[in-house]
């Protein structure tokens, strides 16, 4: 049973999905509609992956009264690096999922195909369920090269996000999703040089410095990027030596958007807070890996379409690890 | 009254921002070209204007959020001074921005925006400009281009309730 991929859905699609993410994992998929069955299943025996389909408020709560009723919310059986959330809706229409002591991993159930989409999912939830998934070439199809570029000043993040986009345009990227995927590349280095430093007690130490400051990225400081493109999946991580993300943080910035409500200036820190938000809503998909006190990576997907349509309306999901 | 222009090229860490300026009577045209970014200091670009602004942000390839949140607090100053803010010819990257925060524009007017589309054929990259007031009356029905490359159709690239959002916010 510990072998046992675990799927709570009654949904077609989502069987398609699972079956093949759990052929890439090895693990044997295992059906069931009801949350209650499912949680009866991993209060008996276990399961290192769950999918559970909580595509309403009530579906979800169905879930957490379930797990909370036969396995316990804080049980090691329901450990949220194990749980991964299946949604039909934007993330910003799941406020009860940003808020959820479950939420590991959410999925946007807009797949065009969901037998890609969960070859592509496969590599994340296999790279899970090793001792700590670090490392782009796992999460691109096997064989693909990446490169790493390590950044000795903050300055030459601008460069580096310049070469990016000239190597996505040689891959022949239109230069519209070549543009987005730069920025992407711009937020997660400006993230990892600025936001990631703190102090022994877990401060943030460079949180209200000048982002055009020039920082020495030595050391503990260092950065690096990878950057992967396995012909149909551009990989990008960005890497930082203090493993200070903070869960709770992290979901509040990404699911906020300010296309109702407005956008308030902070001055008290000199990060704008917006930018992992702009690029989830752009098309792209984020592998979080955080063990603390050591080491974070951030990794951010985007799939080559045919056109910039279908690029920002891409299958995407949200993935976290951490580990402490 | 004889046009002023002034062509100012700022050097921020390795990358260049060029902005031309060019009086028009009580209006300042600005026209900003590069990417904002962390570095691009508005007030050192642009000054205190003294009266009404036009910007084109035709050649603004990219804004990260940084130059985003500087935008806000410049263009804000602005609004707070009365002065009247106008955006003409928005890249693509500027809309993006337009739609996904709503004070962006800090109360001034969109006048015309570039629009995406791509070619049915030989999948060229292709924009068009077009004044907002006309995309109003097309209630999100762009008509089609000849590309310019193949000669064939080129179809509207985006979604259109998102990359028009803001004409009906």
């Amino acid at each position: 049973m510990a072998n046992t991929l675990l799927l709570i859905s009654s949904l077609p699609e989502d069987k398609i999905f699972a079956t093949e993410i759990a052929l890439t994992t090895g693990l044997s998929l295992r059906q069931v509609a009801e949350p209650t069955e499912g949680a009866s299943i991993l209060a008996n025996e276990d399961a290192p992956i769950v999918f559970a389909d909580v595509s309403s408020e009530r579906l979800y709560q169905q879930f957490e009264d379930a797990i909370q009723e036969k396995v316990g919310l804080f049980s090691d059986k329901t450990n949220s690096n194990r749980i991964h959330l299946l949604s039909s809706e934007d993330l910003v229409a799941v406020p009860y999922l940003i808020k959820s002591p479950l939420f590991g991993h959410y999925i946007m159930r807009n797949y065009p195909n969901p037998q890609t989409a969960g070859q592509h999912y496969g590599r994340i939830v296999k790279a899970t369920l090793a001792d700590r998934p670090f490392g782009l070439s796992r999460l691109l199809k096997p064989g693909c090269k990446t490169q790493v570029i390590k950044l000795n000043l903050s300055s030459q993040k601008h460069s580096a996000v310049e070469a990016v986009k000239a190597y996505l345009l040689t891959a022949k990227f239109q230069s519209r999703m070549a543009t987005v995927i730069a920025n992407a590349v711009d937020e997660l280095l400006m993230n990892a040089m600025f936001d990631a430093p703190v102090d022994d007690l877990g401060k943030a130490t460079l949180n209200s410095t000048p982002r055009s400051n020039i920082l020495h990225l030595e050391g503990k400081s260092a950065v690096e990027m990878h950057v992967g493109f396995d012909g149909e999946y551009v990989g990008i991580s960005a890497i930082d030596f203090y493993g200070s993300l903070d869960k709770v943080k992290l979901l509040s910035h990404i699911s906020k958007i300010y296309a109702k409500e407005e956008y308030k200036i902070r001055t008290a820190v000199a990060g704008a807070g917006i930018g992992l938000a702009t690029v989830f809503r752009s098309g792209g998909s984020f592998f979080f890996v955080s063990e603390n006190r050591t080491q974070t990576e951030v990794v951010v997907f985007f799939k080559k379409t045919d056109n910039f349509r279908e690029f920002k309306d891409q299958f995407r999901f949200i993935s976290t690890q951490f580990y402490f | 009254m004889p046009r002023q222009q002034i062509f100012t090229k700022i050097l921020v860490g390795c990358h260049v921002v060029n902005v031309t300026k060019e009086q028009k009577g009580n209006l300042l045209a600005i026209r900003l070209v590069g990417s904002i970014e962390e570095t691009v200091n508005f007030d050192d670009l642009l000054g205190v204007p003294s009266g009404d602004i036009e910007i084109n942000c035709k050649e603004i390839p990219r804004i990260n959020s940084v130059g985003v949140k500087a935008w806000i607090k410049y263009f804000q100053g602005c609004q707070a001074k009365g002065i009247k803010i106008s955006f003409i010819e928005c890249s693509t990257a500027i809309v993006e921005q337009i739609n996904l925060i709503s004070n962006f524009t800090c109360g001034g007017s969109v006048e015309s925006i570039f629009v995406p589309f791509s070619c049915t054929q030989c999948k060229s990259e292709l924009v068009g400009l077009f004044k907002t007031e006309d995309l109003k009356k097309m209630e999100l029905k762009i008509p089609d281009l000849k590309c310019s490359k193949c000669g064939n159709k080129a179809v509207f690239d985006d979604i259109p309730e998102e990359f028009f959002g803001f004409l009906v916010r």
